[in-house]
């Protein structure tokens, strides 16, 4: 028995001690919850090419991925799904401003099970419940609010919108019919089943251009392997992973 | 000074009330299960007492995933209630059948210990006497396990002040309508810049969380001395 003890305990250690040492090549990406399906299939490709690297994918709200890149999250590569949080964490001096570039856009779009005509922003007021990430800190949510200040429902909207953790969270809302519809990404529509629908468009002219930005932390900055997964996110090859998911790069 | 938005008072209120009635809705329950799981012994009771307590260890956001999943507007249960027109997800008794179900272990383990507690020959007197079941039950088993009924009450309300997980899932996230504290603490804990009224909120639900316990000890010990 006691032997018994003694090796589990060993191995306990043992385990302990693998988990903890620090991984030669260690790649830590946070990366706005959009971009995840994507994002998965370049790290695979860039793992192919460099197998000796280890990428650590985070994924979740731009804002709260800022925020724990400032609370002292370890990250070398950061892409936001708004200019907003990238300009918070450059102003803080968290990310090195020479990395800074643009990876792709999108459009934001309302996509529901909902058998009302919906045609606009103006029809929202005929729902019940309405998914949006929340705009304290995901940007799909922030640029749906901006819309409906411009067509003036905000005011007639509050109370029926559903803040959701993050945009992946809006759309799953939308998909099991527990709202009428959710303001997500044209990109995460097109992962939808086909039961829900893309309703309308928010024209352009109401919100921001739905711009990700990409940068490098300042830790991030004086690694290889994070300056050469850089390098590969801007290579035709990622380009045509971002189209195959149906992300302008224009 | 601290000052909290409209939206935060929203939910300090709605976290009062969720709790509060969450405790309401699941006290005769939870007297009746404890009632049960004390008085009687039939086949079947240790597999009922793992699924009573089986809340207390689950986590909690698969509790409010399966409630999601089951009283949804596609789920088993959901859809009757569709159809009669009651909607449940997303409006702040989603919250409160969340809390109920968190807390209940909470409650009932209180209550038991409560009525185990009772003097058994006092029971077993009144019967002799004369005293139907429920004669027994309101006028010996109830009053003498008063103490455990506070005691389960208001852990029970203390959980439900917290509750997260499940919440978080059926309830949404609506501020003014289903938002509760620690949603909107969570909320403000991942935006940049929140933390201020992060802390101030987490400082409410400290308050509020040593103002029950306290209450709870205070209860309990008067009510001890008492018998």
């Amino acid at each position: 028995m006691k032997r018994f003890v003694t090796s589990l305990a060993m191995a306990l250690c043992i385990t302990l001690l693998a988990v903890s040492a620090p991984l030669a090549g260690e790649l830590n990406l946070s990366v706005a919850a959009s971009l995840r399906e994507t994002m998965n299939e370049l790290a695979d490709a860039f793992a192919k090419k460099h197998p000796d690297v280890n990428i650590l994918k985070n994924y979740g709200a731009s804002g709260a991925l800022a925020k724990q890149i400032e609370s002292g999250a370890p990250t070398d590569l950061f892409l936001s799904a708004n200019v907003e949080w990238m300009d918070y964490l450059k102003e803080r001096r968290l990310v090195e401003p020479s990395s800074i570039g643009t990876f792709a856009y999108n459009t934001l779009v309302f996509a529901g099970t909902t058998t009302q005509k919906i045609a606009g922003l103006k029809d929202l007021v005929k729902l019940q419940r309405i998914a949006i990430g929340s705009p304290k800190s995901v940007p799909a949510g922030e640029y749906a609010l901006e819309g409906f200040r411009k067509a003036g429902v905000e005011k007639e909207l509050s109370g029926k919108l559903v803040m959701a953790k993050d945009v992946r969270e809006a759309m799953k809302y939308a998909e099991l019919g527990e709202v009428d519809g959710a303001f997500v990404y044209r990109t995460d529509a097109l992962l939808l089943g086909r039961q829900t629908k893309i309703l309308f468009t928010v024209p352009e002219g109401l919100h921001d251009r739905v711009t990700y930005p990409m940068a490098l932390t300042i830790t991030g900055a004086k690694k290889g392997e994070a300056q050469e997964f850089l390098r590969f996110l801007r290579s035709a090859e990622a380009k045509n992973v971002l189209a195959k998911y149906g992300f302008p790069t224009k | 000074m601290i000052s909290f938005t409209p939206a935060d008072i929203d939910a300090i209120r709605l976290s009062a009330k969720v709790a509060v009635a969450a405790t309401l809705v699941s006290l005769p329950f939870g007297f009746a299960a404890a009632y049960v799981m004390s008085y009687y012994s039939f086949r079947g009771k240790v597999l009922l007492e793992v699924l009573l307590n089986l809340p207390l260890t689950l986590p909690p956001v698969l509790i409010g995933y399966l409630l999601l999943l089951s009283l949804g507007k596609k789920g088993w249960l959901g859809q009757y209630l569709d159809a009669a027109g009651i909607r449940i997800i997303f409006t702040w008794y989603a919250a409160m059948i969340a809390s109920a179900v968190v807390g209940f272990p909470l409650l009932v383990r209180s209550i038991r210990i409560g009525m185990e507690s009772i003097d058994e020959r006092l029971i077993q007197a009144s019967r002799t006497l004369g005293a139907r079941w429920y004669d027994t039950l309101f006028t010996v088993i109830l009053p003498l396990s008063f103490r455990g009924v506070i005691a389960g009450s208001s852990l029970m309300f203390g959980r439900s002040l917290g509750e997260f997980g499940a919440t978080i899932i059926v309830a949404g996230n609506i501020p003014g309508v289903t938002q509760t504290m620690p949603l909107a603490i969570y909320e403000y804990a991942s935006s940049p810049g929140g933390e201020r009224m992060a802390l101030a909120l987490c400082l409410v639900a400290i308050v509020l969380s040593l103002a029950v316990l306290f209450l709870h000890e205070f209860l309990g010990s008067r009510l001890g001395r008492r018998d």
